[in-house]
């Protein structure tokens, strides 16, 4: 029995939630609404510090104007008996303020104690304390700190804080005791509780400091149900009446019939305060949620208005729109003399757009797939090859924004089609019709709540509406034989699968319309290595059997190098070297493709030592000047500082040529002692410099 | 299978910890809620109704143990004793007279409320970053009024101004308690307003819960591979956004109900609607233990009774729930 927060703090606390700085969320607070929040509370705050000395009369002072209208005199009119409402109002506003914010404190320090240490013990202590606090969660708190307050006759503004404080603090304890669960879990807890500190030293000083944006919005939350309750409590004539405070005002108004004689300015001004308050408290509240939850920050899909208009402005004379569909031919082998371009990306750049900064995280990307092809992408995280992959397949999002470059499709009658000018219906067709894309987590890309089934089935159905229900049936029990998957799992849900059943469906979704490209984005990452073997080998068998072309995008150069007809690099979010999977084995061209070939072992090669590449990948925001690759490479030398080197062709002793962005090769030629082999040169040369 | 025996020991245990909470707070309170009500209607009360009293108040001769089973032994019974708001009528009889007021009016107010927050809150989620965003200060607004001063604006526009809709009863003098035509009408035109107030206050919670978890959920990789299937963008929002959304919706039923029970308890009164809120106020007025304490269970009984229905609709909803 979890609310949207507390499942979101679960599935949040894993990953973003905890970066940075402890007190990051202060930032998120910058956002228009939020402000508009903080100086709400604050001018409420304020009144109930300065409000008994500025209100112009004794609250409690009967006099001779009763029931008069807002005038000068009284700006929010007087009572039945003459009293000043606006000084009720600024009385009262003390006593609700004390209450809201007393009743806070109290209950978010129960909460915290609740919540950190069921999550942080476990076991029995864990359970019992989750036990109280779902019971309490569920017992109306309403009529309960009725019965409370009823014997506790005409208590004060002390016992309505106790009373509302022990009924309320079981929400934040359940979100808290997730979010210790997963903090629990994290590397630096981990730590601190291998080398021996004491449990109570961990909670407060590893713990504790990481959940501050979570307390604080527990504790805004309490803060505006304590003020509603005191003011139902007050209304009811539950608390001491004779002690002025928003819901008192409304009590006498009540009771005085003020609503049905019409004296409006008697009772709105109470209720609209606590509204004003209490939305003032949500509105902070939903900045810190924005912290908490970066997710909520991002743009959805449906804010693709500005996108789609740049799109139609681009609109270019080579599109014919998509051809009619042809039986595609019989599958040719694919040969690296293939000249039949399917796909042409011509100087891709993509950009991440930030507060008016411009990262670009795909830089003048050019290459070309071949049918039948398998291309293969390598890099490392960071390297720009995921934003690639869905940029390829236009399902990059805000920030993520394509700044230039021309994507070409060639269809199985020869006519091009321009991805990038498609329209949205166009592009609907295009994608999966002619090209799909496998992500990367079968367990995050399948819908948990619907079969495996229906997931292939509505992609045919949204494709081929003419085709009648059992026909489709009928392909989804032959795309999940295709990929080994058993007809009796038709029905299975995502969850009852297993890791790599789970990929085996994903691959199934892809081939739903039997598409011309795959992009397939780290496919086998998140699975063992047998498993892994398994659906590789099923990936190759479908090409050939099917004749689709692949890009297969992996951090995997050794799978790679195995399964890919052509290998492309990715640095710091370009293509560093491009080459036959052969060549490229065999003749590593660019230092930093030599650097990956260094870093894993060969099965039937000579012994050496593994070296890997020193540093880290560069951060996209800040590039290195010149060859982004110069800080770490062991052969830089002065000019890598200061020229960015474009792709250079080098021609190689196979008769083949390959590209590679480094300024060894600018005069054309390979220079000597660099190219002679993958297996030997780097570990023994000197390095020219150290990377930082 | 397990987890069904999991929710029903927690059911069962919520409810022991309801009655006995019930059955301790007047023993740990200062003072002796049973001899002041004796004494209050001193000579008035049989001997049988003082035992009955001594038995759910306190009887201070007995040992703990034993009241608290001559307790439980009277609530299982449904003998609340006599309700002194109301004497000489038996709190039973209270309630089963205005009870059914309440339970028509919440039920219908939260399955609409529920239903068209849920849907615009879909819709806002799905269509962030246009002018449906500005539904977020709006209904934050909104769910931040407390329910009976909206109730208080709604008596003077529409009782009392425009005189659109009758208010201080559930139903026309003139029409009979039963299966008819007039009977229902009339019951319907009477509830509008505190049904209208109810609605608008609590539908906020839904709508902006419902906003946030789609926005959540449009950035999952399931609904972008939806997208990239081509499906209609209807199907995405619909089967794939939304779908996922709604679980936690029914997963926090737990607070948003005991919020929306007790603001429509208020509301009530200020209606002067005949159901338990009144009720409720009078007995807290007349510091009518007996009375309040039985409201207390039945409406804890009835949340209960709500979070069980919406556990099992989770269930259905979410399949990875129905297993293990």
């Amino acid at each position: 029995m979890a609310m949207s927060t507390a499942t979101v703090v679960e599935a949040e606390a894993g990953g973003e939630s905890v970066r940075g700085s402890r007190f990051a969320w202060l930032r998120s607070l910058r956002s228009p609404l939020t402000i508009v929040g903080i100086a709400l509370t604050a001018f409420f705050v304020i009144f109930a510090i300065i409000g008994p000395f500025v209100a112009p009369y004794d609250p409690s002072q009967v006099s001779t104007a009763t029931d008069a209208t807002p005038s000068w005199g009284h700006w929010f009119g007087t009572t039945h008996v003459g009293q000043d409402v606006l000084s009720q109002m600024l009385y009262g506003t003390q006593v609700s303020i004390l209450v809201g914010f007393g009743s806070g404190v109290i209950a978010t320090v129960l909460s915290v104690i609740v919540g950190l240490v069921a999550g942080y013990a476990r076991g029995i202590v864990d359970d019992v304390l989750s036990l109280l606090a779902n019971v309490f969660l569920v017992l109306p708190i309403l009529p309960l700190t009725v019965i409370l307050a009823a014997l506790l006759p005409k208590s004060g503004s002390l016992g309505i804080i106790l009373v509302i404080s022990i009924t309320s603090w079981a929400w934040g304890a359940r979100i808290l005791r997730a979010q210790t669960l997963s903090l629990r879990r994290r590397d630096f807890v981990e730590a601190a509780r291998a080398t021996g500190e004491r449990p109570g030293t961990i909670i407060f000083r590893d713990i504790f400091p990481n959940q501050i944006a979570v307390i604080a919005a527990s504790f805004l939350s309490t803060v505006t149900v304590a003020l509603l309750t005191q003011a139902s409590l007050a209304f009811l004539g539950l608390t001491d009446v004779t002690e002025w405070s928003w819901g008192t005002i409304l009590y006498w108004a009540q009771n005085n019939s003020a609503s049905l004689n019409n004296e409006w300015w008697w009772f709105v001004p109470p209720g609209l305060a606590i509204a004003l308050l209490g939305t003032g408290l949500s509105l902070v509240n939903f900045g810190i949620d924005e912290f908490i939850n970066p997710r909520l920050r991002q743009a959805g899909i449906g804010t693709k208005a500005s996108q789609r208009a740049r799109i139609r402005s681009r609109r270019l004379a080579v599109s014919g729109g998509r051809g009619a569909r042809v039986e595609r031919p019989a599958a040719a082998a694919y040969t690296q003399a293939s000249t039949d371009v399917i796909l042409d990306i011509r100087n891709l750049n993509v950009d991440y757009l930030g507060d008016g900064t411009v990262t670009p995280a795909v830089s003048d990307v050019s290459f070309t797939l071949r049918r039948g092809e398998v291309l293969g992408i390598a890099g490392e995280s960071g390297s720009g090859k995921s934003t690639l992959a869905y940029a390829i397949t236009r399902l990059h999002k805000p920030p993520a924004e394509i700044s230039s470059g021309q994507m070409l499709y060639t269809n199985a009658d020869g006519s091009v089609t321009d991805i990038l000018a498609l329209t949205p219906e166009e592009l609907r067709k295009f994608r999966w019709e002619e090209l799909s894309i496998v992500f990367q987590s079968a367990m995050h890309a399948l819908n948990p709540v619907l079969r495996i089934g229906a997931q292939i089935d509505d992609a045919i159905k949204a494709h081929r509406p003419e085709m009648s229900g059992p026909a489709r049936a009928a392909r989804v029990v032959e795309l999940l034989g295709l990929v080994g998957i058993q007809s009796d799992r038709v029905d299975a849900y995502p969850h009852e699968l297993s890791g790599g059943m789970r990929q085996r469906a994903m691959i199934a979704v892809g081939l739903a319309l039997d598409p011309e490209v795959i992009v397939m984005d780290e496919p086998t990452t998140a699975l063992d290595v047998v498993i892994q073997r398994q659906i590789v080998e099923k990936i190759m068998e479908l090409k050939d059997k099917l004749g689709f072309s692949v890009i297969f995008i992996t951090h995997d150069l050794s799978l790679l190098i195995e399964l890919s007809d052509t290998i492309a690099v990715m640095y710091g979010g370009k293509i560093v070297e491009y080459a036959a999977a052969d060549d490229f084995y065999r003749h590593a061209q660019h230092p930093y493709s030599r650097g990956l070939l260094s870093s894993f072992p060969t099965l039937n090669g000579p012994k050496r030592e593994l070296t890997g590449i020193t540093g880290a990948p560069p951060d996209l925001r800040k590039l290195p000047t010149g060859c982004s690759f110069n800080p770490r490479c062991p052969v830089a030398f002065d000019k890598c500082t200061e020229v960015v080197p474009p792709l250079f062709t080098i021609p190689l002793a196979t008769g083949g040529t390959a590209e590679a962005a480094c300024l060894l090769y600018e005069d054309g030629a390979p220079v000597p002692g660099i190219s002679n082999g993958a297996h030997d040169s780097l570990d023994s040369r000197e390095p020219v410099k150290e990377a930082s | 299978m397990r987890v069904v025996l999991r929710k029903a020991v927690f059911y069962l245990l919520t409810a022991w910890a309801a009655i006995s909470i019930n059955f301790l707070i007047p023993r740990i309170t200062p003072g002796d809620p049973a001899d002041n009500l004796i004494q209050q209607f001193h000579g008035k009360l049989t001997a049988s109704a003082i035992k009955a009293l001594r038995v759910l108040f306190g009887q201070p001769h007995e040992s703990l143990w034993q009241q608290y089973l001559d307790y439980w032994h009277q609530v299982l019974t449904g003998n609340f004793g006599l309700s002194f708001a109301y004497f000489p009528s038996k709190v039973s009889t209270v309630l089963v007279g205005t009870l059914p007021w309440t339970f028509v009016l919440i039920t219908v107010c939260t399955v609409i409320a529920f239903v068209v927050g849920t849907l615009l809150g879909t819709l806002a989620g799905w269509k962030r970053g246009t002018w449906l965003d500005s539904l977020v200060p709006v209904t934050t607004f909104f769910s931040s009024i407390p329910y009976f001063w909206f109730a208080l604006l709604m008596v003077v526009i529409f009782a009392n101004i425009l005189r659109w809709f009758p208010i201080g009863s559930g139903y026309s003098v003139d029409e009979t308690i039963g299966w008819n035509w007039g009977f229902i009408g009339s019951a319907a035109y009477y509830a509008v307003l505190p049904a209208v107030t109810i609605i608008v206050a609590s539908i906020g919670g839904w709508l902006l819960g419902m906003r946030n978890m789609m926005v959540t959920t449009l950035s999952e990789d399931y609904v972008r591979l939806a997208e990239a299937k081509g499906l209609s963008r209807r199907r995405v929002m619909v089967t794939y956004a939304a779908r996922n959304a709604i679980l936690p919706s029914f997963a926090g039923f737990a607070m948003s109900i005991g919020f929306v029970v007790g603001g429509s308890i208020v509301t009530e009164i200020v209606f002067n609607y005949p159901g338990i809120g009144v009720v409720l106020f009078h007995a807290a007025q007349a510091a009518d233990y007996p009375l309040m304490s039985a409201i207390f269970l039945v409406i804890t009984f009835m949340v209960l009774v709500a979070n069980l229905l919406a556990d099992i609709a989770y269930a259905f909803l979410d399949p990875r729930t129905r297993e293990s």
